[in-house]
């Protein structure tokens, strides 16, 4: 324990230098606008900042694109809660009370509830990560291949059963992306595959095309066309401060959202979505007047908003303790620290202390910087809603030619983001869950690696995964999953999905 | 957000939208085992490069087969509506033009081009703002990402 204190005084004097401090400070107000943004969602936002962290050193780089990060999860709420548009789709189940609470002339509670939601949530997310990620890659340091492949098969498992729609398109879908990730050359036997002798292929397809097109390419032609949005409300900043009774029913959706989005954040899958829907429908089951639920109830803003927040920060944990990503958003991260030369994974936390530390120091300040940002200028903020749409999308379809470009000075990632962008959006309108094949892309080297050579270290046995604990242990619990996930198929029958409102919601 | 099947109306008979979708899935499943059979599969035991890609793609093409094979009772596809198809379509293609003309007008006059044609001929703005947006756009961007951040953009044969 007091090696922690001690590790987190170090983070501390690292986080509290200028220049980082500065770039958390830009990282939030940048996550905050484009979290309101419809069609730049946090993935969209940490793509396209990308390459301007090229030039940084890693540890303001990764604070910058963490700020981002949380600070869309704040904002995807004001837009949910003024406008009934959800910035960032983990924002959905805010609209629903969120909205009516405006519409009742409480927006100022609703904005004020959300972001004290989201700094509890975010401020004990950061405490689980910092207690938990040392641990986990202390024990981590025992993996080998098998355990690896064992591993990353279980994520898959989950990525099943927690996903938010139709299992079988969540599992169609982490399988073209672990098909994408397939192109490239093969480490292990040299062999360039599915290139097409494009010479750009041959280091395979890079997560930031990929993620820009499916996500913020597919949204702008999804919503490109549609009318301008509605008036805003602007409260004032008398008017943001709840009641006593506001907050005597929010402490329990907030305790309760934290926990639970952390614990959600750690697996794979969408899991910042996902956990709002699960927060919202538990806290409709543990009221005592769940009539008031879709009708102004804060619980409903509370719970959501604190659990989108606690899973983004529950994510961080299995990305810096094993150098394995649960979603999108994660993978272009860790990808932002690989270009740095640094290899994710167990010995991170033992290699790079000072980048550990700082990061999770970092997080405590910049919620700090979003409660204080968000609830006074939530005025200011709301001005850049009276944008026109019909500016606002030509830019960021711009925005994101420019980002995709950087990368690798190379239109083949735009020809990449392009297609990727044309494919989700026919995808997203036939219902099918997009974030399984960022996941995909960036598992499926890392599964055929581990798997090739725990065969090779076996002599071609596929017992090896059956003579080795944590390896059996997480296949047994992956396949149990999996036949969970596979039950309401075989047998008709519900599942945890329709019990939270996520069937008719997720879409 | 725009979410999938919205605004999808309920038409009964015909063809739907996971028949289709797991018809695609397995296209997409077959045009890779096709392709995979310049890489040696190797055995159970020593997997070659062609191995893993093989079962994904058996994978996909049975996971395709279920979607379509239970996809009875999903979205008709008649009742699929596309309402901003025609806007898509050509978003898409303003993007293509834009990602031909990057490397060889250089990144501020394609960035202007393009929004100038959004602003301009799609959105049918104002004239003022037609110029300045686009000028501003261009120029801001450039000097932010490739002069302070130090990020190479492409410059046309005029130095522009």
């Amino acid at each position: 324990m007091i090696e922690t204190f001690n590790s987190l005084m170090m983070g501390f004097s690292v986080a509290f230098q200028p220049q980082v401090l500065m770039y958390a400070f830009f990282g939030c107000i940048i996550g905050t606008l484009v979290g309101m943004m419809p069609g730049l969602g946090p993935l969209a936002g940490i793509s396209l900042l990308l390459p301007a962290t090229f030039g940084l050193n890693p540890i303001i780089a990764i604070v910058l694109l963490a700020g981002v990060y949380y600070g869309a999860m704040y904002g995807g709420s004001t837009t949910s809660i003024l406008m009934r548009i959800p910035g960032e789709a983990a924002s959905v189940m805010t609209c629903v009370d969120g909205y009516a609470m405006t519409q009742q002339g409480r927006a100022g509670p609703a904005l004020a509830i959300a972001a004290i939601g989201s700094f509890v949530a975010g401020t004990l997310g950061v405490i689980g990560l910092m207690l938990m990620a040392p641990t986990l890659a202390s024990f981590a340091l025992r993996f080998g291949p098998p355990e690896y492949t064992a591993l990353l098969l279980m994520g898959l498992f989950v990525l099943a059963y927690m996903s938010g729609g139709s299992m079988l398109k969540t599992l169609a879908m982490a399988v073209l992306g672990l098909l994408l990730g397939m192109i490239g050359i093969d480490v292990m036997s040299g062999y360039t595959r599915f290139s097409f002798d494009i010479v750009e292929l041959g280091d395979g397809v890079g997560i930031v095309p990929v993620a820009v097109g499916l996500f913020g390419i597919s949204e702008i032609l999804l919503t490109a066309g549609q009318a301008d949005p509605p008036k805003v409300q602007q409260p004032t900043l008398r008017q943001l401060v709840p009641t006593k009774a506001d907050l005597k029913l929010s402490v329990g959706p907030i305790m309760r959202g934290s926990v639970l989005g952390f614990l959600i954040g750690i697996i794979p899958g969408s899991a910042h979505i996902i956990s709002s829907f699960v927060s919202y429908g538990i806290e409709r089951r543990l009221s005592k007047h769940p009539e008031r639920f879709g009708n102004g109830a804060i619980e409903g803003v509370a719970g959501p908003e604190s659990a989108n927040n606690a899973a983004a920060t529950g994510a961080f944990v299995p990305m810096l303790a094993l150098g394995i990503p649960t979603g999108p958003v994660t993978a272009v991260m860790l990808a932002a620290i690989m270009v740095h030369g640094i290899l994710p994974g167990p010995m991170l936390i033992q290699q790079q202390p000072d980048l550990f530390w700082g990061f999770v120091a970092s997080m405590y300040v910049g919620n700090i910087v979003l409660l204080v940002l968000n609830l006074p200028m939530v005025g200011l903020f709301v001005n850049l809603l009276r944008i026109p749409y019909a500016y606002l999308y030509p830019c960021i379809l711009a925005f994101c030619i420019l980002g995709c470009y950087s990368v690798s000075n190379s239109t083949m990632d735009v020809w990449i983001m392009l297609v990727m962008g044309g494919a989700g959006y026919i995808l997203r309108k036939f219902g099918f869950d997009l974030a399984p094949v960022a996941l995909g892309l960036v598992l499926g080297p890392m599964l055929e690696l581990s798997l090739r050579q725990s065969l090779a270290m076996s002599g071609g046995e596929y017992s090896i995964f059956l003579q080795r604990p944590i390896a059996v242990t997480m296949l047994v619990l992956g396949l149990v999953l999996l036949g969970l996930a596979l039950k309401p198929l075989i047998f008709k029958s519900k599942d945890w999905r329709s019990s939270v409102g996520l069937d008719e919601n997720i879409d | 957000m725009a979410g999938a099947n919205e605004g999808n109306v309920e038409v009964k008979g015909g063809l739907r939208s996971d028949q289709i979708s797991g018809v695609v899935l397995i296209a997409i499943a077959l045009v890779v085992i096709w392709f995979n059979r310049e890489f040696p599969v190797g055995t159970l035991a020593d997997p070659g490069p062609g191995y893993v890609p093989l079962l994904l793609a058996c994978t996909l093409g049975g996971i395709g087969l279920l979607v379509a094979v239970m996809g009875a009772r999903s979205q008709s596809m008649a009742g699929t509506e596309w309402p901003e198809a025609t806007r898509a379509l050509i978003i898409m293609v303003a993007c293509i033009a834009a990602t031909f003309a990057l490397e060889r007008i250089g990144y501020r006059l394609t960035t202007a081009a393009f929004l100038v044609f959004f602003l301009g001929v799609i959105e049918r703005k104002h004239p003022l703002a037609v110029v300045l947006v686009p000028a501003g756009f261009s120029f801001a961007s450039f000097y932010v990402i490739g002069t302070l951040l130090k990020v190479p953009l492409p410059v046309g044969p005029w130095g522009f």
